[in-house]
């Protein structure tokens, strides 16, 4: 029983090393001069670690990352707030085929691959005068998050009891007051859950920053990262450093928040 | 009574509203506008709509880039679905064992989905980079010579490198997926098989595995339509090269439509694409709501 116990914990430390390697490869290399990365292995660090490539790439990414901060906290804001009034309606006012007809319609979108909208998107953004605009990021990423938000939202407040709605309605409330006085407050836990998983989806794309911005004044991040490996071709220490600079949301997101990253995970989320 | 009524519908449809304009405009009007510009030959940067019916159509499935992107599609399904379920699936059930530190090893095989694709795909490039990278200064340091390849500069290995870190970063998804399932195996059942003298294999292979229908089915469903959709990582990593060894649908799409500017085109691969993973999800939603239903 005792060996099977170590190769157990054993097996479970091999597969960390390989899911680790990477981003441990990335740090080694984005502390090396670029002379170091060629001349020394990618795994080892080098001592005094060198803090240039840092310098190099958040100075190149300084302004993406505010645009990502910027846009990614009010999508989140407002596809949450959405998901909440839709899920409240769909769950709580309306009842029978018609409410599940519209949970439907809304959230087919989680499972749209987003190829087979993107040529109208980028039509109606450029028609609305949003192209390569904060404003325009934030549409976008709200009206994408809708159908995810929707189906958290809904899921929970399924759970909380009928009760709790119907005697504030008793008492004369109106649906908005019953929403603002009740349903929001007990809904807090589904606000972390959803709006973590919304700052984690919008902060990672790609598809609509790549489609929908040019210049720097929206540009996202991550398609200044990938724009990096262009302009520093074999630089991988400032391409490493880059990586991981626009990463550290993401990362701190999962290590001091998983537990809500998680959950927005495994109740049937999506993620691309 | 009435007046109560009538008022809770308004308030009903005042808070449906902006989801129901979203959603209409940017996903339902989106699709069947995408649908007719792929009737259409609009062509370079100004949008023309001229009605050609499915020329395009035909134009695509007579391409040979259409085939290949279609092949490494039904590839990449083929080794990415099951490859990160079945991982997943063991790596849930070495963490279902009473372990020290679960959190821990959890927080590190599920970190990789947490991070963008052109993160991923930056830190996988240089793991795959041939002359100075990751994994062959490794496998010489290990005396491993025969495991050096030139990865995704070699077209008959970059699917496959692709297809590995795509495993790398999904895996800790299905773990995640199949460690809830599960946890929500009654204690009675293990208890009864335990008296009725199963060991750990057979508990695991006649009482969890077989409960794990739900999750595994939805876990399907979501790698499925990935698949389809796949372009972030790709395209950063090898932007479908070298050649066309990488390319899927869902590249090729990017590629004909934003750098060809053939816009008609681009929506009859979109298209395509829609329809497939129409094939996919419908039977499951159907699964899933009729299953559910009372």
């Amino acid at each position: 029983m005792k060996t099977r116990r170590l190769i157990l914990y054993l097996l479970l430390i091999a597969f960390m090393f390989v899911y680790l390697l990477p981003f441990w490869s990335a740090v080694t290399t984005s502390l090396k001069t670029g002379r170091q990365v060629t001349m020394t292995t990618p795994v080892k660090f080098v001592f005094p670690p060198y803090f240039g490539a840092y310098r190099e790439a958040f100075s190149e990414l300084k302004r993406p990352m505010l645009n990502s901060l910027l846009f990614t906290t009010f999508a989140t804001i407002f596809s949450v707030m959405i998901g909440s009034m839709t899920g409240y309606v769909l769950a709580k006012l309306l009842k029978g085929s018609t409410s599940k007809k519209l949970l439907i319609f809304i959230t087919l979108g989680i499972f749209l691959p987003y190829q087979s909208i993107l040529i109208p998107l980028l039509r109606i953004i450029t028609k609305l005068g949003l192209y390569n605009t904060i404003p325009g990021m934030i549409l976008t990423h709200t009206a994408y998050g809708v159908p995810i938000t929707t189906l958290l939202f809904t899921n929970y407040y399924y759970e909380v009891p009928d009760e709790l709605v119907e005697a504030a309605k008793v008492d004369g409330a109106n649906p908005l007051k019953i929403y603002t006085s009740i349903v929001f407050p007990i809904s807090i836990p589904a606000f972390v859950v959803t709006a973590i998983y919304q700052f984690t989806n919008i902060w990672n794309d790609y598809l609509f920053g790549l489609v929908l911005t040019r210049g720097e004044e929206a540009m996202p991040a991550t398609v200044k990262l990938a724009n990096l490996k262009g302009s520093f071709v074999a630089n991988w220490n400032i391409q490493m450093a880059g990586a991981l600079i626009v990463a550290i949301p993401t990362l701190f997101i999962m290590i001091g928040l998983g537990k809500y990253l998680i959950r927005g995970y495994t109740s049937g989320a999506v993620k691309g | 009574m009435r007046l109560k009524f009538r008022e809770e519908s308004l308030y009903s449809l005042l808070f449906l509203t902006p989801a129901i304009v979203l959603v209409g405009v940017f996903i339902y009007f989106a699709i069947v506008w995408n649908v007719y510009i792929s009737f259409t030959d609009w062509k370079g940067l100004i949008p023309s709509y001229r009605f050609v019916g499915l020329e395009n159509y035909r134009i695509l499935f007579h391409d040979p880039v259409f085939w290949t992107s279609f092949r490494n599609n039904i590839i990449l399904i083929i080794l990415f679905v099951p490859g990160s379920l079945l991982l997943g699936l063991l790596l849930a059930i070495l963490l279902d064992r009473k372990i020290k530190f679960e959190n821990g090893f959890r927080t590190i095989y599920a970190l990789p989905f947490a991070l963008s694709f052109v993160v991923t795909a930056t830190l996988w490039a240089w793991m795959y980079d041939p002359s100075d990278g990751v994994l062959n200064t490794l496998f010489s340091m290990l005396h491993l010579e025969f495991l050096k390849s030139n990865w995704i500069t070699d077209p008959h290995v970059a699917l496959y490198a692709v297809i590995l870190a795509l495993i790398w970063q999904f895996s800790g998804y299905t773990m995640l997926i199949y460690l809830a399932g599960i946890r929500s195996v009654s204690s009675e059942q293990y208890e009864a098989a335990i008296i009725d003298g199963a060991n750990q294999l057979q508990l695991y292979r006649y009482v969890v595995i077989p409960q794990l229908k739900k999750p595994t089915l939805s876990a399907f469903v979501v790698l499925m339509v990935f698949s389809l959709k796949a372009f972030d990582f790709i395209w950063v990593l090898t932007s479908g090269g070298p050649g066309t060894s990488t390319f899927i649908l869902a590249v090729e799409m990017y590629k004909e439509t934003f750098a060809k500017t053939k816009f008609a085109y681009g929506a009859s691969i979109a298209t395509v694409l829609l329809l497939l993973s129409f094939a996919i999800v419908l039977p499951y939603l159907y699964w899933s709501y009729g299953g559910e239903k009372e």
